[in-house]
């Protein structure tokens, strides 16, 4: 049975950018569980679903992208052990994890100042992923999105596209604590 | 090299106090204690009574807010440079602009230098330094525009960054005319950078002063001070000192504070240690 999880792509989830208080330690629970899950029936390949780097971060030298150390570090830190692919088919033999998150433009102190439709896009990106709306994923509005910093709509895009026959959805995390929108999401798919 | 701010000239071993004068209702320190023009001659005489040698005139704040189109910056701004000048000669007056029309503005009336602290966003500001025969100072933002958080800004090497863009940006300033002994850079602690970043220019600081020329920090009570100890805006001043002290003894040349007396006294006791300063007196045992 396929599973798909969706955690959010801060910086703040990785260890070099570790202060001595976690400033969000009930996402990294949620964010290490939900992988913990993820991986729980060992799969052969997680394939990891990531926005593309930032080409202003690509420009300063850091050419990875931070969805993809995201993406590494949670594995990292739930033990797995077995290949991660950025693209290729998803069989029984893979598990998905999406980094994406909603507009960083949530309010007068998010790191790009208050916009008033990041709340109404973010929504409408929940209840798609609530309700594994992969048609409505696909299509999200990546002008838009990128108009609203929401870095993740590449990476959901690609979740759409995959069409997974999800019958079972939860909810662990939903929060904006630093004016950015975050999620982690757990689809159980069909076998 | 003589560091050379408008009309004004300094020796290589001066350091500077270049004091924080807002003319705006909503920076983050004051909060508009000297939104009335009034008010900000007040504070002009008093910092200029503790020790400044630079005051740095802002009218718009830095961060997120309402709107200030140029023309109402240089309203904010301009006449109160004028007063300035008339009240206090001797003292250097350096503006907070990108906008080149109102850096135009203020050295009409007697600016020094500006303090472009949005690293060249307006190029032509260094060509109204050039004809004003001002000052200025090249501030790296890691690429950020005017009034922007950093988001998920990383780097490859921080500093090296600092240098490249802030080198970069003094070259094109004498390219454009500006004198080469009144260009100053500024690693701009906090702009473009999270905590990290900010705190790994300060430890390499040392680097940025290699490049030769003369460096500015502004550290004042800024976030990664508040991350760094985990306190408000207003509790900050210790913190800032300490960064004050490990700034002076790599050897920066200007100080951007809000607390003049502090910092100062900071900076005269690292310069000493430096060996840079004389003590102000040194009599114990030498009688």
């Amino acid at each position: 049975m396929t599973r798909a999880v969706v955690v959010p792509s801060a910086l703040l989830l990785l260890p070099e950018y570790a202060g001595r208080v976690d400033p969000a330690p009930e996402l990294r629970s949620a964010c290490l569980a939900a992988v913990g899950w993820l991986i729980e029936d060992a799969p052969r390949r997680v394939l990891a679903l990531v926005p593309p780097a930032d080409p202003a971060n690509v420009a300063r030298g850091v050419s990875t992208p931070l969805g993809r150390r995201v993406a590494d570090e949670l594995l990292r830190r739930s033990g797995f052990a077995g290949d991660v692919v950025e693209d290729g088919p998803v069989d029984v033999h893979t598990a998905v994890l999406v980094v994406a998150d909603g507009s960083a433009r949530r309010g007068e102190h998010a790191p790009g100042y208050l916009d008033d439709r990041a709340v109404a896009f973010d929504t409408s990106v929940e209840e798609a992923l609530m309700l594994a709306d992969s048609s409505a994923l696909e299509s999200l509005d990546i002008r838009l999105g990128a108009e609203l910093l929401a870095q993740g709509v590449p990476a959901l895009q690609r979740l759409g596209a995959l069409d997974l026959p999800v019958d079972q959805v939860d909810l662990d995390y939903a929060g904006d604590p630093f004016g950015v929108q975050y999620w982690v999401v757990r689809w159980h798919c069909a076998s | 090299m003589t560091l050379r701010l408008g009309r004004h000239a300094f020796d290589d071993d001066a350091v500077l106090v270049m004091a924080i004068v807002n003319r705006t209702p909503d920076s983050f320190y004051d909060r508009g204690a000297t939104w009335s023009e009034d008010r900000a001659l007040e504070r002009v005489g008093q910092v200029v009574d503790e020790g400044a040698d630079i005051v740095d005139i802002g009218g718009v704040k830095a961060g997120y807010g309402p709107d200030v189109d140029a023309t109402e910056e240089i309203r904010r701004v301009a006449g109160f440079v004028a007063r300035v000048r008339a009240d206090h000669p001797d003292l250097v007056i350096s503006v907070d602009t990108w906008r080149s029309e109102v850096a135009r503005a203020v050295c009409a009336e007697g600016a020094d230098l500006l303090n472009d602290a949005w690293g060249g966003h307006d190029p032509e500001l260094v060509r109204v330094a050039a004809e004003a025969d001002a000052a200025v100072v090249c501030t790296h933002t890691g690429g950020l525009g005017p009034r922007t958080d950093p988001h998920r800004v990383e780097y490859a090497d921080v500093v090296r960054d600092v240098i490249t863009a802030t080198t970069g940006l003094a070259d094109r300033a004498v390219a454009a005319g500006v004198d080469p002994a009144s260009v100053v850079i500024d690693p701009a602690h906090d702009f473009g950078k999270n905590t990290l970043h900010s705190l790994e220019v300060t430890r390499r600081l040392g680097e940025v002063v290699a490049t030769g020329w003369p460096v500015l920090v502004s550290l004042s009570n800024k976030d990664f001070v508040g991350e760094t100890l985990d306190l408000p805006t207003g509790e900050r001043l210790n913190g800032t000192l300490a960064a004050t002290a490990v700034c002076a003894l790599a050897g920066a040349r200007i100080y951007r504070v809000h607390q003049v007396r502090e910092t100062r006294q900071v900076v005269d006791m690292v310069w000493s240690i430096a060996g840079r300063r004389p003590p102000a007196t040194a009599r114990r045992g030498l009688a």
